[in-house]
């Protein structure tokens, strides 16, 4: 069992990624990461999928995390320069012990998205996120974020943004 | 709304050696008639050998805006047919790829072979001996040819066979497999898929177009090294060419560019690359070797939807007049195994909607979509660098890194293809 005040750093951990990623304050967000971080979108909703076998969305070590941000920061990249409108509700959150102090959380979430770099159009994101977070120096950091889109296999308009 | 035109399209008005028309990105009917010509009735991409490597394995996809099935049948031939009941046209199979003895419809249950042919329907009484189970197959495709395990077919008739469609640019899909020990490729890591708001058209063009690099990817290339990071500077320094070699095959090389060998994979030195180049070696001699792990990969287009795109492949999928989707999965080297999760990595930042490549690009070519609908200019320009391409020993077009040359090559095949010339 955790601890009720455990539950709640976690619920707010939980909140305030998907408020920098909403934002776009990039820096908050990589700060959020340890360093050892591996940040995962797979290709398929299999629960067998495999990066080290199958293609993936994302599969980044924290040096790749790092580029990701450097890319946003850059304001040259046009898929997201204008950076679209986002906002996303997390939900259905499950925390549970992992191995050492580390925690893992699972949650629901449904992000609208605005890409309004060409056309205006309103993207529907939704899937189940993973979050193994771990306490550093007295502030929870997340060293693995796994993202399983439900529509993950088909095609899928750009992702440039933090999911 | 104004009434649709009825007036008959002239592709060789719309299609001209040095500009092209919007209506070619935005006209549904010239689509329709893209559907028919180019991806009915021409030679496309289907998939790959080493995705069906057993008898009985199967995968669909759509081939233009028609559903298909390839299958290894039995005695390892492969089909292509379409995936679409004989009888009310349900679609038969919807599982992306697995291993079957036979395909059968949920609807009323007819049931089909690895080849198409029609097995069994339930109740036969009923057609009282005149439902002739020869002419109720799914659909085969009337000619299937595969190259170094690259499987394409034609759907509907045609006179021309896959070595005429292919000609000379053979020696693409060679670049690409002799670098596997085994002289093989393998596309075994799945698709990921990318829609984008734009005209199938757009994803070739922008594949084959080096003139954008320095445009399009300037993030990237502020923010890390990459291999392309040369190809920005000021025009007379970028040392790669584009080559047309017919029928709408078109390449950009980088090679000329490269200071030495395994610049197109980042690295040289390592165990795994040394047993690699004496596999090599071993097979082709030292000379050959050093060619092959110098040049690297191809970047071509086989006309109309096979993309070499280096380390990876990709597929061009119309989807509608304004809207279509690129596929792509890494190209495996059958032989190094070794090299899979380094090509995994790759082709994640290369390609795909949250890599830092082809988001970008996707964005730009759904900005062309929006743009092309301007009335008031209707053509696109295709000139860049005509008048100093040359013609090679091979009989290849070459001409400068940015230049037009690969694009002028796609529609030179696709304005023969769409007049039917």
């Amino acid at each position: 069992m955790i601890s009720e005040s455990e539950h709640r750093a976690v619920v707010d951990f939980l909140y305030r990624e998907a408020r920098l990623a909403d934002e776009g304050r990039y820096a908050e967000w990589e700060a959020l990461w340890t360093d050892d971080g591996v940040y995962w979108v797979p290709a398929s909703t299999d629960p067998a999928a495999d990066p080290d076998r199958h293609l993936s969305h994302v599969y980044d070590n924290r040096s790749r995390i790092a580029t990701r941000v450097k890319l946003l920061q850059s304001g040259y990249r046009p898929s997201q320069d204008p950076p679209s409108s986002m906002r996303r509700l997390v939900s259905n959150i499950e925390v549970r012990k992992a191995e050492g102090s580390e925690l893992i959380a699972e949650s629901n979430f449904l992000l609208a998205e605005l890409a309004v770099q060409a056309k205006h159009e309103m993207h529907v994101w939704a899937g189940r996120a993973t979050h193994r977070l771990r306490w550093v120096d007295g502030a929870l950091r997340m060293c693995r974020k796994t993202v399983v889109l439900i529509n993950a296999a088909e095609p899928l308009p750009n992702l440039s943004f933090l999911i | 709304m104004s009434e649709p035109s009825t007036e008959p399209i002239s592709y060789d008005a719309l299609v001209q050696d040095e500009r092209v028309h919007a209506s070619l990105y935005t006209d549904p009917r010239i689509f329709a008639d893209e559907m028919d010509r180019l991806f009915f009735r021409g030679w496309v991409f289907i998939g790959h050998e080493s995705e069906i490597p057993l008898p009985g394995d199967f995968v669909t996809r759509p081939i233009g805006t028609q559903p298909v099935i390839m299958a290894r049948a039995m005695d390892g031939q492969v089909s292509v047919m379409v995936n679409r009941c004989a009888h009310r046209g349900t679609m038969v199979c919807s599982e992306a790829r697995g291993n079957t003895r036979t395909f059968a419809c949920p609807y009323h249950g007819w049931t089909y072979d690895l080849t198409g042919e029609l097995l069994g329907v339930p109740y036969p009484t009923a057609y009282d001996g005149r439902l002739d189970k020869k002419t109720k197959s799914l659909g085969c495709a009337a000619r299937v040819g595969s190259y170094r395990g690259f499987v394409f077919a034609c759907l509907g008739p045609t006179s021309v066979t896959l070595e005429q469609h292919l000609g000379v640019a053979t020696g693409l899909i060679d670049r690409a497999c002799d670098l596997s020990p085994e002289g093989e490729v393998q596309l075994t890591a799945g698709w990921v898929k990318h829609r984008c708001s734009s005209n199938w058209k757009m994803l070739p063009e922008n594949d084959l177009d080096g003139y954008h690099l320095g445009f399009v990817h300037m993030a990237l290339f502020k923010s890390v090294r990459t291999q392309y990071n040369r190809f920005t500077g000021d025009e007379k320094s970028v040392k790669g060419v584009v080559r047309d070699w017919g029928n709408g095959h078109t390449e950009i090389d980088w090679s000329p560019a490269y200071d030495g060998p395994f610049e197109w994979f980042g690295t040289a030195a390592s165990d795994v690359v040394g047993r690699y180049v004496a596999a090599l070696q071993a097979r082709d001699g030292a000379a050959v070797m050093a060619r092959r792990v110098f040049e690297g990969p191809p970047h071509a287009l086989i006309f109309p939807n096979l993309f070499l795109g280096e380390m990876n492949i990709a597929v061009v999928e119309p989807v509608g007049v304004e809207e279509s989707v690129h596929w792509h999965t890494p190209m495996f080297l059958k032989g190094v195994p070794e090299f899979d999760r380094r090509l995994l990595r790759q082709s994640e930042a290369a390609m795909g909607p949250a890599s830092f490549l082809l988001p970008d690009d996707l964005t730009i070519t759904g900005r062309n979509q929006i743009g092309l609908h301007s009335r008031r200019t209707e053509w696109l320009e295709l000139s860049r660098g005509v008048h100093r391409e040359h013609v090679d020993a091979e009989g290849r077009r070459v001409s400068h890194l940015t230049d037009e040359t690969t694009n002028r090559g796609f529609y030179r095949q696709y304005r023969k293809l769409m007049t039917g010339a």
